[in-house]
């Protein structure tokens, strides 16, 4: 479990903040959706789970542990990260970018192997073809699965994604969400996903919480948010869908 | 004109693998040195921030030394000749190229991977060894390369200060004024700046990761392999070119034609007569390199000149008397450098103020106060050294009150083909130069005495006379045996004849049985 408690960050020094006082709870095996537009703090606050930003003020507990509190490397290792850069290294085969993180593990090359093939299977690339190509002979789609089975090679408990099929187009994005819709239920493993895509949001989140200039508007399940908004915001942010939905009820 | 050609490479082959060899490890060990410093000084510049701005300035500003300056600089501040000073030299200026791209390398690595590196848990160490080094490696190549490419150029001035390579033909070539000595020593220079790079070239399509991934393993360990086993070898060339016999008696001169004969003579009088080995160190920079290197024992023994002592060493005015002026050097030496002047081989070299025939004759000039009514529309073409010493033109002006409407700097090769072909007007010749005759030149008498006599000796150490007494026989020998015209004569056979010193100098020792004919 995740447990993020009326945490804050400032780049300023104080006088501004990218998120405030935000409190919420990702339960095991959840998958939660941080949904808002461009500088809303939703990157920010999924960025201080890993320690890759540090918070001003509030507490974050991973599995009952206050992350400041532990090594930040073993940390980041026991959490799968993928983020819209995808990011493979491109002086490493498929492979070698899969195996990496069991490579700083120490995991024998046979264990290594093993791995990775199964992970490439999972994602749906054939891992004799696409493992010993380079990232750059793979499309956009491909390098981002590529880049899923790298954050899972360590079979970590939590996966962080950060907007990761934002640089795809509609239709890879459209396929990447089933796939990985109908993998969540397989994998078991507790998800944060950001985007600032409402049906992706919608379709993937078990929990969505809305984010707007850095402070939480409101957490609960789609149904929830759509149906029940708290705030102005939210409200407006799922008018145009509500409205779907209610006449889609009408027809029904 | 073909034959010659292949015949005069063919004679000094063995002398261009030796000099190749050490131009190699000049370059290779300087590059190598500049890798391992300024490799981990790019990487500290790239991680803590103030230290980025320090580190390209200090750099860059050692880029701006001239080389030259350089060299001599550390020679003064190294107290030494040789290998160490231009090593250091070289791999100061190899530091620039190599720094720099290392910065850029490691700045030009795209943000995500370093966002990725990070994000899924790699150490600072890890995400540079592992992401951002292997990736920047094209551009640090890059730079090592350009470095290597200029390090075999500088390198050529090493020879200046006594450190061998290919320099020391071109060096030499300047001081005999033949060309084909140069083009010998430049030729492959150049050739070997091509090779380096193309090597390097290789070198990084060898360890290329894109294309390693689509190799066969066995390849790259191939390149892996190579890549390793280059800088050994150019380190056992180092080894091989400095490793030479220890020398008994090392041997200096200066760089002109009648420094090289008077060299070859003493070195090969000890090496006939004493069972000693002679390492003959010709053709360093000027009279001050010598003297330094004498006096810190980097070499034995050279030959000086009382006038230039006198005045340019130990800074004391003109003694018209030659004898005095031995006596006043001789105890100088003796108290304040532990040297030994032995007896002058005889003759006479003074500066000469030397114009043309043709213009002496026109004007009734015979002496140098003659000169004084057209001083100030006279050219004259001095040396670098004249110019400055205070025995040279300083004293010239003080003693005639007067100076030359044009003053320029001159090779001492070039000089006398430069008043020849009415360039400059006035030059500084050497009395016993024997292209004074060959271009028809007359020297002015000296009447007021502003030129101190340059009778030349031998000065030897006290602790080399002292550990290989032969040595003072050998040397004492060569006393008196060298009047002005015979000097003037063997420095003609070698400038206009373009013989090589050494068969000049051997074969007026066997002429006069100071050698044992062969």
């Amino acid at each position: 479990m995740i447990a993020l408690s009326r945490v804050s960050k400032s780049f300023d020094g104080g006088r501004s903040f990218a998120v405030h006082d935000v409190s919420l709870e990702i339960a095991d095996g959840e998958t939660l959706v941080l949904l808002g537009s461009s500088g809303c703090g939703k990157t920010t606050t999924l960025k201080m789970i890993n320690r890759l930003v540090e918070p001003t003020e509030g507490t974050i507990e991973v599995d009952g542990r206050n992350v400041l509190q532990c090594d930040p490397i073993e940390l980041r290792r026991s959490m799968g990260y993928v983020f819209q850069g995808i990011g493979l290294f491109p002086h490493m085969t498929v492979e070698a970018n899969v195996a990496i993180v069991p490579r700083l593990l120490g995991w024998s090359a046979e264990k290594k192997q093993r791995r990775v093939a199964e992970l490439l299977d999972v994602v749906g690339l054939e891992p004799s073809e696409y493992g010993p190509r380079l990232p750059e002979q793979l499309s956009g789609g491909q390098q981002q699965r590529v880049g899923v089975a790298r954050a899972l090679a360590a079979d970590p408990d939590y996966l962080l994604m950060d907007e990761p099929f934002g640089a795809l187009d509609a239709l890879t994005r459209d396929t990447l969400q089933e796939e990985l819709l109908s993998l969540k239920s397989r994998l078991g493993k507790s998800i944060v996903f950001v985007t600032h895509d409402i049906f992706e949001a919608l379709t993937l989140g078990d929990r969505v919480a809305v984010m707007h200039g850095g402070k939480l508007q409101q957490m609960g399940t789609p149904d929830e948010v759509v149906g029940n908004p708290k705030t102005p915001f939210v409200r407006e942010l799922f008018a145009k869908p509500a409205k779907q939905l209610a006449a889609f009820r009408d027809v029904l | 004109m073909d034959d010659s050609w292949i015949s005069f490479v063919y004679e000094r082959l063995p002398e261009l693998g030796l000099r190749t060899v050490q131009h190699v490890m000049l370059t290779g060990v300087s590059t190598g040195l500049a890798i391992l410093v300024g490799v981990p000084l790019g990487v500290v510049a790239t991680r803590v921030g103030w230290t980025r701005g320090a580190v390209i300035g200090a750099v860059g500003i050692l880029q701006t030394v001239p080389s030259l300056a350089m060299l001599t600089l550390l020679l003064v501040l190294m107290q030494k000749i040789g290998a160490v000073p231009a090593i250091t030299a070289l791999t100061l200026y190899a530091l620039l190229p190599i720094v720099r791209n290392t910065i850029t390398g490691l700045d030009g690595v795209p943000a995500e991977l370093t966002e990725a590196a990070r994000g899924i848990g790699m150490s600072r160490w890890q995400q540079l060894r592992l992401v951002r080094f292997p990736l920047a490696l094209p551009v640090i190549i890059a730079g090592i390369r350009t470095a290597a490419v200029i390090g075999v150029g500088i390198a050529t001035l090493s020879a200046f200060i006594g450190a061998g390579g290919l320099g020391q033909f071109i060096n030499r070539g300047l001081a005999l004024a033949d060309t084909r000595l140069i083009v010998l020593g430049a030729v492959p220079s150049a050739m070997l700046a091509l090779v380096v790079d193309f090597a390097l070239a290789a070198l990084h399509w060898a360890i290329d990761p894109r294309r390693k991934a689509g190799r066969s393993r066995r390849l790259t360990a191939v390149a892996r392999a190579t890549a390793i086993a280059l800088p050994v070898l150019v380190f056992g060339a180092a080894g091989m070119a400095y490793s030479r016999v220890q020398a008994d008696v090392t041997i200096g001169s200066k760089n002109f034609t009648e420094q090289i004969l008077l060299g070859e003579m003493m070195a090969m009088m000890i090496e006939k007569h004493t069972d000693l080995n002679v390492d003959r160190r010709f053709c360093l920079g000027g009279t001050m390199i010598c003297h330094d290197a004498l006096a810190r024992g980097e070499i034995d023994l050279y030959a000086e000149y009382t006038g230039t002592a006198l005045t340019a060493i130990l800074g004391q005015e003109v003694l018209a008397d030659p004898d005095e002026a031995l006596q006043v050097v001789r105890g100088a030496y003796r108290r304040r450098y532990d040297a030994e002047w032995l007896d002058p081989f005889g003759f006479n070299n003074t500066y000469a103020i030397t114009v043309r025939k043709g213009d002496a004759q026109r004007n009734g000039w015979s002496k140098i106060s003659d000169l004084q009514p057209q001083a100030a529309t006279l050219r004259a073409g001095f040396t670098g050294e004249f110019v400055e010493r205070p025995d040279g033109y300083p004293g010239l002006v003080e003693t005639y009150g007067f100076r030359f409407g044009d003053v320029r700097d001159l090779d001492p090769a070039i000089m006398y083909t430069a008043v020849a072909e009415r360039e400059v007007d006035v030059i500084c010749a050497f009395a016993t130069d024997g292209r004074i005759i060959a271009y028809d030149l007359v020297p002015l008498a000296d009447d007021r005495h502003a030129f101190p006599p340059y009778y030349a000796a031998p000065v030897v150490r006290r602790e080399t006379l002292q550990s290989h007494p032969k040595v003072r026989e050998a040397l004492t020998a060569l006393a008196g045996q060298l009047d002005d015209a015979t000097m003037q004569r063997l420095n003609y056979e070698v400038d206009e004849n373009h013989r090589r010193p050494r068969d000049v100098a051997r074969e007026f020792l066997m002429s006069t049985k100071l050698l044992p004919a062969e």
